[in-house]
């Protein structure tokens, strides 16, 4: 009997607590997204809902339902990017630095330090994506093949100004520079896009569509910045840079591995 | 442990309201 009288009390908390994480989550997945704010006017109107009910304002009720079912239309384009971006990392089992080993990653992580803070040094801006699961070919084949082993000097060669291929970004794949001048989407978060600019934009933004990892170095300011799942991660060296990069991408082929 | 409970504190205490008024207005419905 006390068993049930106790479960009584347990079973509106465990509700609530698996809602509670289930919601935190979607808030988590869609914060700092222009569609965080729409969710944000949502749960207004969810609670301006729940007053007119439990006050019996009839009208108003009825109104918020028949609102709430034309919505359902509206929110489906309103979140169309972030359903796609959703879905991609639903599908994202294609792992493509699995053949590489750890000693291949720290390597490259190195080249691609040393090609950063050389340029950087210059005061030459760069954006360099690197592949991992969700593949980039869309991006790739905005740009042009390179289809070249990766080092610093293939790097910096490519962003120095002359160069008909410095404009946009390159693609790296594995131990390959895959694809160079490639156009990358912009971020359309309202945090960045205000005092940012292009290139931090671009960097912030294929990051938010997929789980690239974006090397870039500012070209006004010399700057060198890492993002990942839209976020910029920030370095102030070269070493820190490499710690960095090592950090996310050997995790990565140690998952792999594991699977 | 402090730092689990500290981080993301604001999207926490949303999401536990969204939580609670769902999970009122559920209980309701339900028992009609």
């Amino acid at each position: 009997m006390s068993f049930f009288w106790i479960w009584d009390f347990i079973k509106p908390a465990l509700e609530i607590g698996i809602l509670w994480v289930v919601f935190y989550h979607i808030l988590v997945f869609f914060e700092g997204t222009r569609a965080f704010q729409v969710f944000r006017g949502i749960s207004y109107l969810l609670i301006m809902f729940l007053g007119a009910q439990i006050l019996g304002l009839d009208i108003i009720s009825w109104l918020l339902t028949k609102f709430f079912a034309i919505s359902i239309i509206a929110l489906l384009i309103i979140f169309q990017p972030e359903l796609r971006q959703g879905l991609a990392r639903l599908g994202q089992q294609h792992p493509f630095n699995i053949a590489l080993e750890e000693s291949e990653i720290v390597a490259i992580v190195e080249e691609l330090s040393a090609a950063a803070y050389k340029l950087a040094r210059q005061r030459v801006g760069c954006l360099i994506a690197i592949e991992r699961e969700t593949r980039l070919q869309t991006y790739i084949e905005s740009g042009l093949d390179v289809d070249a082993k990766i080092s610093a000097e293939l790097i910096q060669s490519i962003f120095l100004v002359p160069s008909p291929l410095h404009d946009g970004g390159i693609i790296l794949r594995g131990n390959r520079v895959v694809a160079a001048s490639c156009l990358f989407p912009l971020s359309d978060n309202p945090n960045f896009s205000k005092i940012t600019g292009t290139r931090h934009r671009a960097a912030i933004g294929i990051t938010e569509h997929t789980d690239a990892v974006v090397v870039m170095v500012s070209e006004q300011s010399g700057e060198v910045s890492v993002a990942a799942d839209g976020r910029f991660i920030p370095v102030v060296n070269q070493e820190r840079l490499a710690a960095v990069l090592k950090d996310l991408l050997v995790s990565d082929a140690k998952k792999k591995k594991k699977k | 442990m402090k730092k689990w409970f500290t981080d993301n504190l604001s999207l926490k205490l949303v999401a536990l309201g969204l939580a609670i008024i769902t999970w009122i207005y559920v209980n309701r419905e339900l028992m009609r």
